[in-house]
């Protein structure tokens, strides 16, 4: 069953409090071990360090480096605080750790170890540095000085693999590939997360546009087996009015062939559009009359087009880049104590909280114009495939109730960046090649997300803790879904990769499992943080003179454009737009770009929000977020998780979370109950069997009156075990209150070390 | 009148009604009652309201007790938000009072006359017509432009400082003449012998004494102190010398299990000469041998040390290790009165009109105001820190014991004792560590005072305030009140509508006999505890709550410090959120016993023997 499987990295308290003893250890690493994932070296009498100005917390145990991540295993509980794991804790996948540390302390050397490198002197010391901004330090002292070496150098060389196909999800779909073939039902687990859209197929676009009414709009199958281009999804939505004669001809035109592509439509007719700049050439100007053309005809009664070129309008891929870089270094800092006296300032400067807000401000402009102004919007950059793919999410996010589910969510991932070929493989430096393509696009639009969740914390689904996860999810190999530059890149690895190892799966090509398979990583109980408490009252069904009502609004109805006709467009700014529109053409306004908007524009803006602002809110329709400043916020949980002194024990957001998750599970309750009295009015024991889906529960509370106890601003991950930090100035504090943080003897800052 | 049914009259409808309800609180007092009896309009009044239509619809709601001075119609306000508005702008013994119906809703504007700072006339660009420019203690400026009229007694200006103003004018505050009553007697909730009683006092170290009586030996502190049970009566009135204004150290706090204590005081007069006292050291080691767990005594001086070294030139100082064995003295080098009102102004710069938002975070670390947040709960979490874990007693102190001690001492006991989390408790604490320990409000707020650049006027209590506001933040969970209880009591320090925080001590208060002439704030916020309730409260009994005092988690209040700016409004709170599915379970529950009251009379009629199902659901819980 799911819930049996194997789970890797729950950061939750294990069930039972009593340690395994040593064979019971052996097993069950064994059965932790996931298909294809085998010990590679192994280091017993290992300390974990928990304090470092004294060694009696340590922890004593095995340390395992699979081909797919560290394991520290321990008999020893921690005895800083109930709740805590330092199992789970030191349960890294791979692909994490940018540096490892080896010390010698008695010779005082020290060195970054990459793959491939030496290691002269016998380490009595790993300091690891991770890429979510964990630090976890091993000592060596009564461990085989050997063995501890040989670990040191396994674990450098499996944590950064040189070629695509060394990552683990190939090592683990071999595994799945060859056992399937003897498998009488071997499908259970590809089909578990997949109630997610994937936009791999034809049926899942049809389905797209059938449910958001884009009559005017048709899939295209021109790039059937990439037949087209290589760097085009195989099937996408194009304006009904252009043929696939048409299209190959368009192909050739646009940066890297990516020709619009239909996003999303809103019910009023107007739609999304991304796509490429246009190759500068003779053809510039035709082919983009004819483009401007066909989806202005999609639009059922507008004749215009509002077109952003993104590269004008938001920063840089390294811009963005260079802000996170800069977000880290003062989260991880070890100067805890000296960065906090500035830390507005220095926060500020990281221009990564400006950046947020730029890329909220302008998605929730153009969201503006497509549902209040019902004009189709065209966003498009050189390449096409990185800014687009953040505004375009952003845009779907705040217009669409559907993308605020979990299953929605993951099917717009799958749409906008996955399928639409966002560059994982690059962007995220999986094969640590190369730093110049390295961007965070894709958490930042995450951190856009946590924002407007901040703001509507009602109106998703899933939980902030849901988008951390998918963060972390992000850099482990075993999945496909963030592994690779395009569809076909993987499409294409897989074969290759099927037909070199010899493999005969069912089809051509081995098939990474998706990250969406979240039972893979978490058990059905931990999983139940994804579900947001509050927003089940958006879908909450209520018995009304004996039939089920749904409380759930009817999209139609819930937004009415009319209330903002406030914002009118002047004319005076929709100027030098001939480029796009011949004059001769029939269509009489020229579209306006946001460029060039000036200060009325803004008066506008400022005054249609105001509006916004002060009309009733549905949920259940658009949701346009505060642009101000003051309500761009550090995302806590996601930066400060790892961080001991930056902890609130007993409080944070979840003790609140708490108590609306004991309410919703009441609710649901309560329904099932409802629902069982009209199924079985006669009915004489009340069952209890169904599946919760809130992660507290009422019974569960009344039992552990130690709840409160585990909570704390970090949870559900647990900052313990997270050392070599600075302690904090002159307090004792750090002792009784901060975990046990202590001075890392060290004299290098982290900071040299990025 | 309910505060509901007010809410529907003047907030529109969906979302933002909660929020509006707290703005509604926070120009305050609409709330509180609406209802005008006739004779309090004066006949002035009335001549100008039969003729006036307008006027009448722009009229302003008044208080029993409450008349009207003066009536302007076409004032202009000059909104910074949303432009300038022409209405009525109406000028009572309490509040100034603007309402416009050329907006829908009416736009309305409700100011206590007690949060004006300063009002200044500005001569008229054109004719007749001139500006007020009115400057408030809760951060906000407001400014008015109306014709000069020849209504000699309905004159704006004059009112408006006569009535701004009253203790400069010899009249008397708002609050003496304000009769409403409430079911709930707010005078009673604080009641120091029940309160030692409950902490456990007295006990075999510790004595409620009543020397104090008459407030001869200390005029700032309360008739009912605590001290330690062996010391005399004579050689209290020796360390009451040696500390200034008598302020000797008193018990405030006793933990419940290691009988380590917190007492406050005031700086010793050490001076130059390093003076000693026998009985101020005698005394001081008692308090450190009430306590068998510990031998050691902390004394904390909240001042910077450079600034207590200056101190003890000019005849004050502070303890030395030597004459004190066994005593360890640590500066929390917070800083003076005056710093916090220069950060406060600073503030109110960055945030009031206009706020620029690229430099929204770098400006606001300029004023240092969280800077200061965040010693400040830092002092706390060490004195706390000691008593909870090193069971050691402390002293706290800084010069006069009235400001900075007030902060710590209340702050502290808030992180030790849930008590003070839950309403009743912080009523208790503010009426006891502020109110009886001779916290200067009179002083501190400037009340009725005109003289606005006091440099004795500082924000200390407000800071306190957001110190625990920032604790609610870090635990939701933990605290009985929600923020408009915060808000509602900022509104009513400045107000002067309530008695509670108009004088400077317990002795004054006695004088003046507030608690017969004027209604306390507890009496209006206990009528009404629902409106006060934080949804998300779970009794943290036993819970020492240590905040993290560190700018990552410290958070300036939007709330209540840019409130007045509607584009900082949150967008959909989440107490609303979950009160929306309190309404939803109830009405599940109810529907769920219906059906369980049909199927077991389907049961009794069908004569069958099962039994009707019982299983219940899990318990109600009571908060809504």
């Amino acid at each position: 069953m799911k819930s049996s499987r194997p789970s890797f990295r729950s950061y939750l308290p294990p069930a039972e409090s009593s340690f395994p003893s040593r064979a019971e250890v052996n097993r069950v690493c064994e059965a932790a071990l996931l298909p294809g994932e085998l010990v590679v070296s192994e280091t017993s009498n290992v300390r974990k360090c928990i304090a470092t100005d004294t060694s009696a917390h340590d922890l004593s145990g095995t340390l395992l480096c699979t081909n797919f991540k560290i394991s520290f295993i321990t008999k020893d509980v921690t005895p800083f605080r109930r709740g805590s794991v330092e199992l789970a804790l030191t349960t890294c996948a791979f692909n994490i750790p940018p540096f490892l540390h080896p010390v010698n302390d008695e010779r005082k050397k020290r060195k970054v170890l990459g793959p491939n490198q030496r290691l002269k002197f016998k380490p009595t010391e790993l300091i690891i540095y991770c890429k979510d901004f964990r630090i976890i330090r091993f000592r060596f002292d009564e461990s085989v000085p050997e063995s501890a070496r040989k670990i040191c150098l396994v674990i450098a060389h499996y944590s950064q693999p040189k070629d695509l196909q060394l990552l683990f999800g190939f090592a683990y779909a071999r595994e799945k590939c060859q056992n399937s073939v003897n498998k009488v039902n071997g499908t259970d687990l590809e089909l578990d997360g997949l109630q997610t859209s994937l936009f791999k197929a034809y049926s899942d676009w049809d389905r797209e546009i059938k449910r958001t009414g884009a009559s005017e709009w048709r899939v295209c199958s021109v790039n059937e087996h990439y037949a087209t281009s290589t760097s085009l999804p195989e099937y996408f939505v194009v304006p009904s009015s252009l043929a696939d004669e048409d299209l190959k001809q368009l192909v050739p035109s646009f940066n890297g062939d990516r020709i619009p592509m239909w996003c999303w439509h809103h019910w009023t007719g107007s739609s999304l559009v991304r796509m490429a700049n246009i190759k500068p050439g003779p053809k510039l100007r035709k082919h983009n009359t004819r483009i401007l053309k066909a989806i202005a005809q999609s639009h059922p009664d507008k004749s215009e087009v509002f077109k952003s070129d993104l590269d004008k309008s938001l920063p840089n891929i390294s811009e963005v880049q260079a802000a996170l870089m800069r977000l880290k270094q003062l989260c991880i800092n070890d100067l805890f104590e000296e960065t906090d006296e500035k830390w507005l300032s220095l926060l500020e400067n990281t221009r990564w909280l400006e950046y947020i807000r730029l890329f909220l401000k302008h998605s929730a402009e153009l969201a503006q114009w497509m549902y209040s102004e019902n004009i189709s919007v065209i966003i498009h950059e050189e390449e096409g495939r990185d800014l687009n793919c953040v505004i375009a999410s952003i845009m779907q996010v705040m217009l669409d109730p559907h993308f605020r589910t979990i299953l929605g969510f993951q099917s717009l991932i799958q749409k906008e960046w996955v399928v639409a070929g966002y560059r994982f493989l690059d962007r995220c430096n999986h094969l640590g090649d190369s730093e110049k393509h390295e961007s965070p696009l894709f958490l930042l639009f995450l951190d856009c997300v946590w924002q407007l969740l901040q703001q509507f914390p009602a109106a998703f689904e899933f939980t902030e803790t849901y988008l951390t996860v998918l963060y972390d999810s992000l850099r482990i190999p075993l999945f496909g879904t963030f592994l690779f530059n395009s569809p076909y890149q993987q499409m294409q690895q897989s074969q290759d990769f099927a037909t070199n190892g010899n493999l005969h799966c069912e089809g051509k090509s081995v098939e990474l499992p998706p990250v969406w398979d979240w039972f893979l990583q978490f058990t059905a109980k931990d999983l139940t943080l994804f579900n947001n408490p509050l927003y089940i009252g958006k879908s909450v069904t209520c018995v009304q003179n004996g039939t089920i009502k749904s409380f759930k609004r009817a999209k139609k109805n819930s937004s009415s454009s009319s209330i903002y006709s406030v914002y009118t467009m002047k004319n005076g700014k929709l100027s030098d737009q001939h480029d796009f529109f011949p004059r001769r053409n029939s269509l009489q306004r020229p579209s306006p770009d946001l460029m060039q908007l000036n200060e009325s524009h803004d008066r506008n803006m400022e005054r249609y929000f105001r509006d916004w602002y002060s009309k009733p809110l549905d949920l259940h329709g658009i949701i346009l977020p505060h642009l101000s400043s003051a309500h761009t916020q550090l995302w806590k949980q996601c930066y400060l998780r790892w961080i001991p002194e930056a902890q609130i024990t007993n409080g944070g957001f979840i003790s609140a979370f708490h108590k609306i998750s004991i309410l919703a599970d009441d609710i649901e309750t309560l329904q099932q109950r409802v629902r069982q009295y009209w199924c079985d009015p006669c009915l004489t024991s009340f069952p209890d069997s169904y599946s919760h889906r809130m992660y507290f529960q009422a019974k569960d509370f009344s039992e552990v009156p130690g709840t409160l106890d585990c909570f704390s601003s970090s949870f559900p991950f647990s900052p313990v075990g997270n050392l070599c930090r600075r302690s904090i100035l002159g307090t004792p504090l750090s002792k009784f209150l901060l975990t046990g943080a202590k001075t890392w003897p060290s004299t290098e800052t982290l900071a040299n070390d990025e | 009148m309910e505060p509901d049914d007010f809410s529907c009259l003047y907030s529109p409808p969906g979302s933002h009604v909660e929020w509006c309800k707290q703005l509604i609180a926070a120009t305050i007092s609409t709330q509180l009652s609406t209802t005008a009896a006739p004779d309090n309009v004066s006949k002035d009044y009335r001549v100008l309201r039969d003729g006036n239509k307008l006027a009448q619809m722009e009229e302003a709601p008044l208080f029993p007790g409450e008349a009207i001075k003066a009536i302007a119609k076409d004032v202009t306000y000059i909104c910074p938000f949303i432009g300038a508005i022409s209405g009525t702008l109406t000028v009572t013994e309490y509040k100034l009072y603007f309402k416009s119906v050329e907006r829908d809703p009416p736009f309305t504007l409700d100011v206590p006359l007690g949060v004006v700072s300063r009002i200044e006339k500005i001569a008229g660009i054109q004719e007749n017509s001139c500006g007020l420019e009115i400057v408030c203690k809760d951060m906000r400026n407001l400014r008015f432009a109306y014709k000069q009229e020849e209504h000699g007694k309905l004159e704006i200006f004059e009112n408006l400082t006569q009535y701004a103003f009253p203790v400069s004018k010899n009249l008397p505050l708002f609050a003496m003449k304000y009769k409403e009553k409430y079911p709930v007697q707010g005078w009673k909730v604080y009641d120091a012998v029940a309160e030692y009683k409950r902490q456990g006092l007295p006990n075999e170290s510790w004595v409620i004494s009543k020397t104090n009586s008459n407030y001869e030996l200390c005029d700032t502190y309360p008739s009912i102190v605590v001290v330690p049970t062996s010391v005399k009566d004579d050689d209290l009135c020796k360390v009451a010398a040696f500390r200034t204004r008598g302020r000797i150290p008193v018990l405030s706090w006793i933990h419940p299990e290691s009988q380590a204590t917190i007492t406050r005081c005031s700086q010793p007069l050490v001076g130059p000469n390093d003076k000693r006292c026998k009985e101020d050291e005698k005394y001081l080691q008692t308090i450190m041998d009430a306590n068998a767990q510990s031998h050691k005594l902390i004394i904390f001086d909240a001042r910077q040390s450079s600034v207590a070294d200056a101190s003890k030139a000019k005849g004050g100082g502070y303890e030395s290790e030597s004459a004190y064995s066994n005593a360890e003295l640590i500066f929390l080098e917070i800083h003076n009165i005056h710093v916090m009102r220069e950060s406060l102004r600073k503030l109110k710069d960055v945030v009031y009109p206009v706020i620029d938002e690229a430099k929204w975070l770098s400006n606001i670390d300029s004023t240092h105001w969280l800077e200061y947040i965040r010693i400040l709960l830092a002092g706390a979490v060490r004195i706390a820190d000691k008593v909870e874990s090193a069971k050691t007693s402390v002293v706290v102190h800084c010069s006069d014991g009235w400001d900075r001690t007030s902060q710590l001492t209340s702050l502290t006991m808030l992180i030790l004792d849930s008590y003070y989390r839950t309403i009743k408790g912080f009523e208790v604490l503010i009426e006891k560590e502020w109110l009886s320990f001779g916290h200067r409000f009179a002083v501190r707020v400037g009340h009725g005072d005109e003289n606005h650049a006091d440099a004795d006027r500082s924000p200390i209590f407000l800071q306190f305030i957001d110190c625990v506001w920032q604790m609610t933040k870090q635990f939701p969970a933990a605290f009985e009140f929600n923020e408009l209880f915060l808000l509602t009591i900022l509104d009513h320090l400045y107000s002067c509508l309530f008695g509670t925080f108009l004088y400077n001590s317990e002795q004054q208060r006695m004088k003046e006999e507030v608690q017969t002439n004027t209604v306390s704030l507890w009496s209006y916020i206990n009528s009404q505890l629902e409106e006060f309730t934080n949804p998300f409260y779970v009794n943290y009994e036993n819970h020492v709550l240590y905040p993290v005092a560190s700018l990552r988690h410290l958070e300036l209040w939007v709330n209540y410090y840019v409130r007045w700016n509607p584009r900082m409004r949150p967008q959909v709170p989440i107490h609303q959120s979950y009160k929306e599915l309190l309404g939803i379970r109830a009405e599940l529950q109810k529907k769920v016993e219906e059906l369980q009251r049909e199927v077991s009379n389907m049961a009794v009629s069908s004569s069958s023997e099962r039994a009707s199902p019982t299983h219940s659901v899990s318990p109600v819980q009571t908060t809504v």
